[in-house]
């Protein structure tokens, strides 16, 4: 028998188990394999060689899912309070861009008024301060409760554990 | 019991019964028809959903991992990372391809950086070792794959694995173990057919080579 027989036979065996091969080369390999004992000890071999992988197990480390579902848990939590912050940044940029821009017509607003009800200057300018600190003051409130809950939920995740 | 709780996970009351008991078989029917399900819930984060594919694919992603890894620890670490991008980027997977391999592609991608933070070189070049050195087992004695593959018949494979590159160890897990199509393995390496087919050659051709006694990969 020649070496090209040889040869395709070995290159089928693979191309069968990799990607499979076409039914007349199954027919043909089939044929060769009967008569060519080395061909089909190595189809025997490559056969073997994948019933033992297909075999091989491995020990999980104990816990390893549990482990990471709290983690994943945990991640959740911190993505879900993501948009919040991002929406309570934005509305503060907002607030301060509008701020800035009506700032003079605002003093303007507030002096006339100050001087219309002759209140002393400071406490309309300290009235003017007060506008320009609202959006901070909002934010320290809004981080305020956010401390306030996140201490309560961990306490009753440390009971729930 | 995982079949049944990512269909509960998912609002599927009727095929979580009917999946009860000895119907695991049907279950990835199940799920490659409702992988548009799967991929709505990975949108929304539901965290029942996301608990119940842990448990559903801890054996499978653990084993890949540490077959690409080699380390168990290691594999460990990436096990949890990887589930946590499965998190964050869960809006990513469309629900057209299967969910493991999207599962493995990430995994991969982890690991691959790692690799690639740690040596400083081109992926490659921890790819592909005609081209560089191919990532490798740590130096451990005896090698913490050894340790946890565990039944005493499996010596000879574990051994001949463990000489194997770990390009070859994962397509061939990929391919004979998960029974991942051709396409879906070349789209969980991001490498072409051509090369996914060859790694398969060379690593089965490897593989026979090593248990039939030759010690070294044919």
């Amino acid at each position: 028998m020649s070496q090209e027989l040889h040869a395709r036979a070995q290159q089928l065996i693979a191309q069968e188990r990799v990607e499979g091969i076409s039914a007349p080369d199954q027919q043909w390999l089939r044929l060769h394999l009967a008569e060519c004992i080395s061909c089909a000890a190595r189809a025997g071999a490559t056969e073997q060689a994948l019933r033992s992988l297909r075999g091989l197990s491995i020990a999980l480390p104990s816990g390893l899912a549990a482990r990471t579902q709290f983690r994943v848990r945990l991640r959740a939590q911190q993505l879900r309070a993501e948009p919040r912050w991002r929406m309570v940044w934005a509305a503060c940029g907002i607030s301060w861009a509008f701020g800035a821009a009506t700032a003079p017509y605002v003093w303007r607003g507030l002096e006339w008024a100050g001087h219309r009800i002759g209140v002393p200057n400071i406490i309309w300018e300290l009235g003017f301060g007060l506008w320009w600190a609202l959006p901070a003051v909002v934010v320290a409130v809004i981080l305020l409760m956010e401390n306030a809950a996140g201490r309560s939920e961990s306490v009753w995740k440390r009971q729930e554990n | 019991m995982s079949a049944t709780s990512i269909c509960a996970a998912l609002n599927r009351p009727t095929a979580a019964a009917a999946l009860n008991g000895s119907a695991s078989l049907l279950f990835s029917t199940f799920m490659a028809d409702d992988n548009k399900s799967l991929a709505l819930a990975l949108k929304r984060r539901d965290p029942d959903v996301l608990d119940a594919l842990i448990e559903q694919y801890q054996y499978r992603l653990f084993r890949y991992l540490l077959y690409i890894t080699g380390h168990h620890e290691r594999a460990e670490d990436f096990f949890q990372e990887t589930w946590i991008r499965v998190l964050e980027r869960g809006h990513q997977y469309d629900g057209k391809s299967k969910f493991e391999a999207w599962l493995f592609s990430i995994a991969r991608h982890l690991v691959i950086d790692w690799q690639r933070q740690k040596k400083a070189q081109s992926l490659d070049a921890l790819t592909n070792p005609d081209e560089g050195a191919p990532m490798e087992f740590a130096g451990d004695d005896p090698s913490p794959l050894h340790q946890v593959l565990t039944h005493e018949s499996e010596a000879t494979v574990q051994a001949s694995m463990e000489k194997l590159p770990a390009i070859y160890r994962e397509v061939l897990l990929l391919r004979f173990q998960e029974e991942l199509g051709l396409v879906e393995i070349a789209a969980v390496l991001s490498a072409p057919l051509s090369t996914v087919k060859s790694r398969l050659y060379r690593g089965l051709e490897d593989l026979r080579g090593l248990l039939a006694g030759t010690g070294e990969p044919a």
